[in-house]
């Protein structure tokens, strides 16, 4: 019996603890923000969306294969002589075109995988996070500088050097490799 | 208001129906404002902010959310009992509502006068019961199934403390119509029943504790009737998903968060009549100082609210504060407690009313 | 036909049309449901009548009572569509002559009562006078009524204990 009016007691009492609890809580200030309004200071080296400086791309194709999810699509065509890329901005001469460099940020993980290897630091981590769309075609980012035309330009000026060299050899026998990838777009 | 209205229009049928628009109106404006208020409050006491975006620290974001829930599809499954799916919701509603029929928010503004309000108020929350029950069995589900019956389970035997305090609030003031018991507790707070009632005199001072526990077991009970936290073992969001209304979407969905929000104020004006004098202000009415009685009635509808609103606040400060009862605790509290203080306090309130 | 009368009719037409689904639906939860509308139906009526303590005791006791403990008995059992409720008919000519006899009697008394048709006045509050009755004329039945009530109680109680044993 004493038991029961001391569980009783209990049962009252702890809940006009708990209530004083949270009545003081209901003044405390938030400790949330508003977010699109005020936004937190990202930390250094926070991962989000990823950017290629293409001035500085040697189309090396490393940062494609290491991406565990391929969300990188890069094809190349190599210059013909007395074409001038230029150099990297650290030193490293292009002797590629990169046609294409699609990264489809919807399948990417932001691992960061791809920013290692890049052998001059041109693919980096940017600090924008805020890339909704309305049309899941327009997550796929397109970095390559060259306009289609130039691009099928310099394709075509790849063949053609291709097929003179072919025809100055003895045997007109096409690259392979080369050849197909051109070939099966 | 009927006779107002009927006089007014002189047609019984449409006097009728605007008296009935009046609480629906109400209840519409309440659930709008109660669940932002729900919002704000569980925010705030969680140290958010809650929604601040549609309007004034968003005040509109229910409006919002009611326009996006109109504008859904309204799926049924296909397991489920078509028919009796349907009408669920609607009888849920309707008990809720009809509720508000004898609720007296003024001395001016009530819709029926009948003599049993009380008794009748009790009654018809068992249409909720049946509605619930007929949810959660016609949606074929589970988790519904198992809501409904915790539901059921829970509400028939809450029933009984808070029958047994109305019993004794009854005995004490010797009508079951809440307009009189509005009336008995008038012009000051100590004449509220809490405080013991309206006749000067030695049982006034030995009736003050047991109203508390009166009041206490009868906002326990009640709150246990309307499944709110920490009686919310029906629709326990994380065991039962909603429980019975896991498988109802949009406006039908709605209907039931407007009958939960029904109820809820329902069961604060029930209490607030019984124990803290109903409409009446608790420091005489400014319309009576200044010689304006047209003010008055408005007074009484602003101070009814103003109580209400207060105990609606309490259950959602509770809601926030306490976790949720097990089902064996559940049944515990309510038999081995509330019964029997429930029945010792109207043993002993009746003594005191004979002396 | 009066305003009342209308809403008299729609009470009565909800009443005999729900008792029909509750004996010829297939479903038994079904039925139990429809007999929620049959009980409302009839505290309607009484309503109209002017009995309003009857009516609020009709829909506490059967709506929320007995018609939720049927409800849970139903959804208990193993078979709740396609039941056959309907048993085999045995004995179809002295079940006529019988059921002829006690229709015929039932409208006889219809016919021959003299009921009182002109409009009563409606009491205002029916709750004391029940009270007063109830305590009065009718105390022993009403005390009779109680003790039975709690024998079942205690014999429910009883039965519901032995199982753990
Ligand atoms: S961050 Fe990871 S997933 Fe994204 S493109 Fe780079 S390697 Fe691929
Ligand atoms: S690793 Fe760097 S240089 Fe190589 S293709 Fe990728 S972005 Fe260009």
């Amino acid at each position: 019996m004493k038991q029961y009016f001391k569980n009783t007691w209990d049962g009252l009492f702890t809940v006009f603890i708990g209530m004083k609890v949270t009545f003081k809580h209901l003044f405390t200030p938030a400790v949330t923000i508003q977010y699109p309004d005020i936004k937190v200071k990202l930390p250094d080296r926070v991962r989000n969306r990823l950017y290629v400086n293409m001035d500085d791309c040697i189309g090396c194709d490393q940062c494609s294969r290491a991406c565990p999810v391929s969300c990188i699509e890069i094809e190349t065509v190599k210059s013909i002589p007395g074409e001038d890329l230029g150099f990297t901005s650290n030193g490293k001469k292009k002797a590629l075109w990169v046609t294409k460099f699609d990264i489809d940020i919807a399948k990417c993980c932001y691992c960061q995988l791809c920013v290692f290897p890049c052998p001059t630091e041109c693919i980096y981590m940017t600090d924008v996070y805020e890339f909704a769309e309305y049309e899941r075609s327009n997550f796929i980012y397109k970095f390559a500088t060259l306009t289609n035309e130039e691009a099928a330009q310099k394709k075509i000026n790849y063949e053609k050097l291709q097929a003179e060299k072919a025809a100055a050899a003895a045997k007109p026998k096409p690259e392979t490799p080369a050849q197909t990838e051109n070939k099966s777009e | 208001m009927y006779q107002f209205l009927y006089n007014l229009i002189g047609n019984e049928l449409i006097a009728g129906l605007l008296v009935a628009v009046v609480p629906l109106t109400i209840i519409l404006v309440f659930a709008l404002f109660g669940i932002w208020l729900e919002r704000k409050v569980s925010a705030h006491m969680q140290d958010r902010l809650g929604p601040m975006r549609t309007g004034w620290h968003g005040w509109l974001q229910t409006v919002a959310d009611l326009m996006k829930m109109l504008q859904k599809e309204d799926i049924v499954a296909t397991g489920a009992d078509k028919t009796l799916y349907n009408i669920a919701p609607i009888l849920v509603f309707t008990g809720s509502f009809a509720a508000y029929a004898v609720i007296p928010f003024s001395s001016k503004l009530l819709g029926s006068e009948v003599e049993i309000g009380l008794f009748y108020v009790l009654a018809i929350s068992s249409l909720v019961v049946a509605g619930i029950l007929m949810a959660g069995w016609s949606a074929n589900n589970k988790y519904s199934l198992l809501g409904a019956m915790r539901a059921a389970a829970q509400i028939i035997s809450y029933e009984i403390p808070t029958a047994l305090i109305v019993l004794s609030m009854v005995m004490l003031t010797g009508t079951l119509s809440l307009d009189k018991i509005s009336q008995m507790q008038t012009s000051s707070f100590w004449n509220w029943n809490i405080f013991g009632g309206a006749i000067f005199g030695l049982s006034k001072f030995l009736l003050i504790p047991f109203m508390f526990v009166g009041a206490m077991i009868i906002f326990i009970s009640t709150l246990a009737e309307v499944n709110r936290v920490p009686f919310d073992i029906p629709e326990a969001e994380s065991e039962l998903v909603a429980g019975y209304f896991t498988e109802y979407c949009g406006m039908k969905w709605g209907m039931f968060m407007l009958a939960e929000y029904g109820n809820m104020f329902a069961v604060s004006a029930i209490v607030s009549i019984l124990f803290f004098g109903g409409y009446q202000s608790p420091i005489g009415y400014l319309g009576n100082s200044i010689g304006a009685q047209w003010l008055v009635p408005f007074e009484q509808g602003f101070w009814f609210i103003a109580k209400g609103l207060t105990l609606v606040f309490v259950q959602m400060w509770l809601r926030w504060t306490l976790p949720r009862l097990r089902v064996d605790q559940l049944m515990t509290v309510c038999w081995k407690y509330l019964i029997p203080y429930a029945f010792i306090n109207l043993i002993i309130i009746g003594i005191i009313s004979i002396l | 036909m009066n305003f009342y009368d209308i809403i008299f009719y729609i009470f009565a037409a909800i009443t005999l049309l729900s008792a029909l689904f509750v004996v010829t639906t297939r479903n038994i939860v079904h039925s139990a449901f429809y007999l929620l509308f049959t009980f409302f139906g009839v505290a309607g009526i009484y309503v109209l009548l002017g009995a309003d303590f009857i009516a609020i005791s009709q829909i506490l006791i059967y709506v929320g009572g007995i018609l939720i403990l049927l409800l849970f008995g139903v959804m208990l059992t193993n078979k709740i569509t396609n039941v056959e409720i309907r048993t085999g008919t045995v004995h179809m000519l002295p079940a006529a002559i019988a059921s002829g006899i006690f229709m015929g009697a039932v409208v006889a008394v219809m016919v021959w009562t003299e009921w009182k048709s002109e409009p009563s006045v409606i009491p205002l509050t029916t709750t004391k006078d029940i009270g007063h009755l109830l305590l009065t004329d009718y105390v022993l039945i009403f005390e009779l009524l109680g003790i039975l009530l709690l024998v079942a109680l205690i014999g429910a109680a009883s039965i519901a204990r032995r199982d753990k044993e």
